[in-house]
């Protein structure tokens, strides 16, 4: 063997390095059908156990809590009972947990335990696609869990408007995906799950009490209240409760805005990290 | 025939091919051709930088520097369409537990954007091709790790590849399983496919491989089929002898003249010679005292250690 003149390998050029992080527009769809492959047996039974738990939250602290806060209850809420001014909110904190969880163990667990995604990145698949058709399912999978609290709202009477109901279920979805995406970002840098417990102690659970989900957050101190709008379940309460109860939202706009921020900006970190720890 | 210069197309060719992680050299300006149909072998021990040159066949490690070409391609540039031709099998199972083995052929198909009804037709083809079709409904996790193997690669073959890529595909197999993949291995082969393997076993690549580099310490330090690097490498016969109290205390003048060159290993001498019954006879003479002794004839073993200094299993 001669000894070989070794050429200095290119680098990219800017369009083709943002190529490479940009999905391909129809790829992701084959991620999005085997991640309903695999759930299509357990579907309905995760669906069930990730929504019965707040429906039984709901009937506990609505009616037990409620009577407790009996007619104080009219001040905070605005004149509504206190199970029609929680119920709302609790749908778009339990998309927070499904979105968070969803892309917490199944992601670290397909690149560590399973490395299903070890052979899909040698396919044509690129690291993106996977993220991209991983994160919608997972806003799928809200959507459809969302459904089935806002069917149970609407029999209930809580929510009186089908339209309202499933403009909830859009926001609830939303709401998942903003938590979804970034909590992907973090997963795909992990080597084992104990970072989880942090995310969630820390993070994910204490959101639930400081986002107006249980009081509405301006009974918060200044510096807290600003903190709560700097994340999304803030933004998905304020969103849900408005539409449940059919009173006009201030900032709608804005909400929906912080809502797709935070799902887009974890979604492309989340696609640069996944991408650097697999193609190294 | 001589292999190396025969005009068969060259499927994959590198050239000063080099991956550095930090200050460590995984792969050091190596190049190679892979020819269309042949059955090429990387032969090394572990850390050689076998997986690494794979990783970058595939598209999924940028090489640091060198140039590469995979059907013409760059895959610096054009790894999805590359990948789309290619199988790989990872040395780690990278099966879903959680579908049935069929499900895993039909959902992996879809990442090659094969249409549904082609992807059916040739999963069941494959089955029947590895001797899973009686498992095809049944759930990945109870499988035994020869199944498991065979389906992963039955799985890479789903898209129909021009080349297939194996990485340790025996590794943890017992002798009858290995022997089962090798028999489909050398169907699929027949069958005009291109296989390009990385194996630490001697007799694998043996019985595999059309020619093969053997790699050491990231650089190849040999080029041939199995027969040329035993010819140019090694001699005709192998003199075992073995010392469990250690080979230290034996000079070198007395293992001199044995055979035609020797190695010493921790437990073994390793004489290379034309006749290992007459070069035991010679150990005798010169005073050596093994506990045992064996002849055998020279195998890609040899070539290595005379290559390297060491055995693969060191």
């Amino acid at each position: 063997m001669s000894a070989a003149q070794i050429a200095p390998r290119r680098s990219r050029g800017l369009f083709s390095t943002i190529g490479a992080y940009l999905p391909h527009p129809t790829r992701w769809r084959h991620v999005f059908g085997y991640m309903v492959a695999v759930y299509r047996r357990e579907w309905i039974g995760s669906v069930f156990s990730g929504f019965i738990e707040p429906l039984v939250v709901l009937a506990g602290l609505g009616i037990g809590l409620g009577v407790l806060v009996g007619d104080r209850a009219a001040e905070i809420t605005g004149g509504v009972s206190y199970v029609t001014y929680i119920a709302p909110a609790l749908m778009a904190s339990q998309a927070m947990q499904f979105g968070a969880g969803e892309a917490a163990w199944p992601i670290l667990g397909r690149i560590m335990w399973v490395r299903i995604y070890h052979a899909m990145v040698a396919t044509p698949l690129k690291p993106t696609d996977i993220i991209v058709g991983a994160i919608l399912f997972m806003g799928g999978k809200v959507a459809f869990a969302a459904a089935f609290f806002a069917g149970v709202l609407l029999v209930a009477g809580i929510a009186t408007s089908p339209l309202g109901a499933l403009a909830m279920i859009g926001v609830s979805t939303l709401t998942g995906l903003a938590f979804a995406a970034p909590v992907t970002a973090f997963s795909v840098t992990q080597k084992t799950d104990q970072g989880f417990a942090i995310i969630f102690r820390l993070i994910i659970t204490p959101l639930t009490f400081f986002s107006g989900t249980y009081f509405p957050i301006e009974s918060l101190p200044g510096w807290a209240q600003l903190l709560s709008w700097c994340t999304p379940l803030a933004h998905g309460v304020a969103l849900a409760r408005g539409l449940a109860l059919g009173t006009e939202i201030p900032n709608a706009a804005t909400h929906v805005a912080v809502l797709a921020a935070w799902t887009i900006g974890g979604t492309v970190i989340a696609s640069i990290l996944f991408r650097r720890r697999m193609l190294k | 025939m001589n292999l190396s210069t025969s005009n068969a197309t060259a499927l994959i060719r590198a050239r000063g091919l080099t991956k550095t992680f930090g200050e460590r050299t995984a792969v050091d300006a190596i190049n190679f051709d892979v020819r269309d149909g042949e059955f090429f072998g990387f032969l090394g021990p572990n850390g050689a930088g076998k997986t690494t040159t794979m990783r970058m066949i595939a598209g999924v490690s940028p090489r640091t520097a060198g140039t590469l070409e995979i059907f013409g391609n760059d895959p610096d540039t054009d790894g999805p369409r590359i990948r789309g031709q290619l199988g790989v099998v990872h040395q780690q199972e990278t099966l879903d537990q959680e579908l049935t083995v069929r499900e895993n052929l039909l959902i992996f198909g879809r990442f090659f954007g094969i249409e549904r009804k082609e992807i059916a037709e040739r999963a069941d083809q494959l089955l029947e091709l590895f001797q899973l079709s009686d498992r095809a409904k049944d759930q990945v996790e109870p499988l035994s790790g020869g199944m498991k193997r065979r389906l992963s690669i039955a799985r890479s073959l789903i898209n129909a590849p021009r080349v297939l890529m194996l990485d340790e595909p025996t590794t943890g197999l017992d002798p009858q399983a290995r022997h089962l993949l090798w028999d489909a291995l050398q169907r699929l082969k027949r069958s005009g496919t291109t296989i390009v393997l990385t194996t630490h076993y001697m007799d694998e690549a043996e019985q595999l491989c059309d020619r093969l580099v053997v790699m050491d310490q990231a650089k190849i330090v040999a080029e041939g089929s199995p027969r040329q690097l035993i010819e140019e490498h090694a001699s005709r016969e192998v003199l075992e002898l073995r010392f469990p109290e250690g080979t230290s205390r034996i000079s070198k003048e007395t293992l001199d003249g044995i055979g035609d060159r020797y190695e010493r290993l921790a437990e073994r001498v390793i004489i290379g010679c034309e006749n290992g019954e007459a070069a035991h006879a010679r150990a005798l003479e010169h005073g050596l005292t093994p506990e045992s002794w064996l002849v055998r004839r020279s195998g890609l073993e040899d070539v290595f250690l005379r290559l390297t200094g060491r055995s693969l299993d060191e």
